[in-house]
């Protein structure tokens, strides 16, 4: 046994609860002061609505499928499996009624889109927020 | 520093044309085989033990495993084309069409404004609940939605469509509207099934609505549509126009309510529809239930139909397991009840097993 290894170990398991146990922040524009419910955003990820609820035209990105976020998102602000929300959008997208949100590989993707653009709202773990961008809710 | 400002200019100018050409293109695929293990047929048909599974393209299961009933293949493409302007095409390959692609959805969608959507083209009809994506057996329980209930000849329709979306004290309420007409020139059904002369089959003057209410775990949907049938059967190469009574054409009228409930790990399924053919009534339900265990949904289905004449029912027992994010396996029991009047039997009584895979991509 390499007691050398213990520390790097602890610390890659700390790393893995901190993300799994990390609150998701939903975000937005600096100038976009608008105020969400989880209700409000769920009704934007699921394609049910097209604007903010103060009519501002608003366009969801997801994170990339199978990224822990991701799955932490769909749980917590969707209430729903990868399969369901797969098998809700497949159809959608095979009847012509809606397509899904476009999807970003990494964090910093989603704050880069959400700083250039006031219509565009994300999510990122809460550690990953910055300056760049307005965080609207918590969820935790 | 200037040069790198032209240079990204030029960029961004080189882009455009790109980004305003936009195809997506996805897919969906159901591989699917079974066989009847038991069955009495048609005596005075002279129809072997049958289960059909699918009424509009004759999908037959018969004594011998086959793979082509309900196996199909479908690839969407979609260009966006910016400002709320799209064109969408479905090609469907079918096992039960010898995998014979063809066009099932052309269509241009237009966003008038963020809650109306409007579309001219090809497109399925959306008389049931799972009319419009019933070749898309990833996003349902089933196998195939129950066979007793979607048993009408005509499933496509030309014309045009508008979709509208609102949301008001706490439901989402959508749904559409559409008009048009589906000539088919040789229907399948009526043609190879339920006769062996070639009919034409129009249904012209097609006017149909469907409103869907969503709240939480409450999904429910109904559903209207009128048409005017008028049939054509050619013998020994000679064209009649098919009469009902004196009349040239009939009138159709199709009304449904569907409830659907998704809550917790249960699901709960329902529908009930009636068609009225210048006063002759055609009543279809169906209720399933499934329990969703981590990857694995067992579940049960009972559907029936009910006419004057033709009578049958389908008891179903299935198992869906989504084995992987993308695709899903299936195993499905089928126990056929038909108690038609001597000659408007469909294929029998019937007992058969069908399992298979569905994906999306």
């Amino acid at each position: 046994m390499n007691f050398r290894c213990i520390p790097a170990l602890v610390a890659v398991l700390a790393l893995n609860a901190s993300v799994l146990a990390d609150a998701l922040v939903i975000v937005v524009h600096p100038t976009n002061a608008i105020e969400l419910t989880t209700d409000d955003v769920s009704r934007l990820y699921l394609g049910r609505a097209r604007t903010f609820p103060n009519g501002e035209s608003a366009v969801p990105i997801n994170l990339a499928e199978g990224m822990p976020a991701r799955e932490i998102f769909d749980q917590r602000a969707l209430s729903r499996s990868s399969a369901q929300l797969k098998a809700y959008w497949s159809k959608l997208v095979f009847t012509g009624k809606g397509t899904p949100p476009q999807e970003a590989d990494s964090h910093e993707e989603v704050l880069k889109l959400v700083a250039t653009n006031p219509s565009i709202i994300g999510y990122v773990p809460a550690s990953a927020a910055d300056e760049r961008v307005r965080v609207v809710l918590q969820l935790d | 520093m200037k040069k790198t400002l032209i240079a990204t200019a030029t960029g961004l100018l080189l882009m455009q044309p790109l980004a305003h050409a936009n195809i997506d293109i996805s897919g969906y695929a159901s591989v699917i085989g079974g066989r009847v293990l038991s069955g009495s047929g048609v005596e005075g048909f002279d129809l072997p033990p049958t289960f059909l599974a699918n009424y509009p393209l004759v999908g037959v299961y018969e004594k011998d495993w086959t793979f082509k009933p309900d196996t199909r293949f479908g690839l969407q493409f979609r260009a966006n084309l910016m400002d709320g302007l799209s064109a969408t095409a479905q090609v469907v390959a079918r096992g039960a069409d010898d995998f014979d692609a063809r066009f099932e959805w052309a269509y241009l969608s237009y966003d008038l404004n963020e809650n109306w959507t409007l579309q001219a083209g090809k497109k399925r009809l959306p008389l049931y609940y799972y009319s419009d994506f019933f070749d898309v057996g990833y996003a349902y329980l089933w196998i195939r939605p129950p066979a007793d209930n979607y048993t009408w000849q005509i499933f496509n329709y030309t014309g045009i469509n508008a979709q509208f979306n609102y949301f008001v004290g706490d439901w989402d309420i959508s749904g559409n509207i559409y008009t048009g007409r589906e000539d088919d020139q040789e229907n399948k059904l009526l043609s190879q099934f339920f006769g062996s002369n070639p009919i034409r089959e129009i249904w012209k003057d097609i006017i149909g609505g469907v409103i869907n209410l969503n709240k939480d775990w409450l999904d429910i949907r109904l559903t209207y549509m009128t048409y005017i049938n008028e049939r054509y059967r050619t013998v020994g190469g000679v064209v009649e126009r098919v009469t009902w009574g004196d009349s040239l054409t009939r009138r159709g009228k199709f009304a449904g309510i569907s409830v659907n409930m998704d809550f917790g790990d249960w699901l709960l399924l329902s529908e009930l529809n009636r068609l009225d053919l210048d006063g002759g009534k055609f009543d279809t339900y169906m209720v399933s239930a499934g329990y969703r265990i981590n990857a694995f949904t067992p579940y049960l289905s009972y559907a029936d139909f009910d006419s004057e004449n033709e009578k049958h029912s389908t008891t179903s027992l299935g198992l869906r397991w989504d084995f992987h994010s993308n695709a899903a396996f299936k195993i499905q029991y089928d126990d056929v009840k038909d108690k038609g009047v001597p000659g408007w039997e469909v294929a029998g009584d019937s007992k058969s097993i069908s399992f298979g895979v569905d994906l999306v991509f």
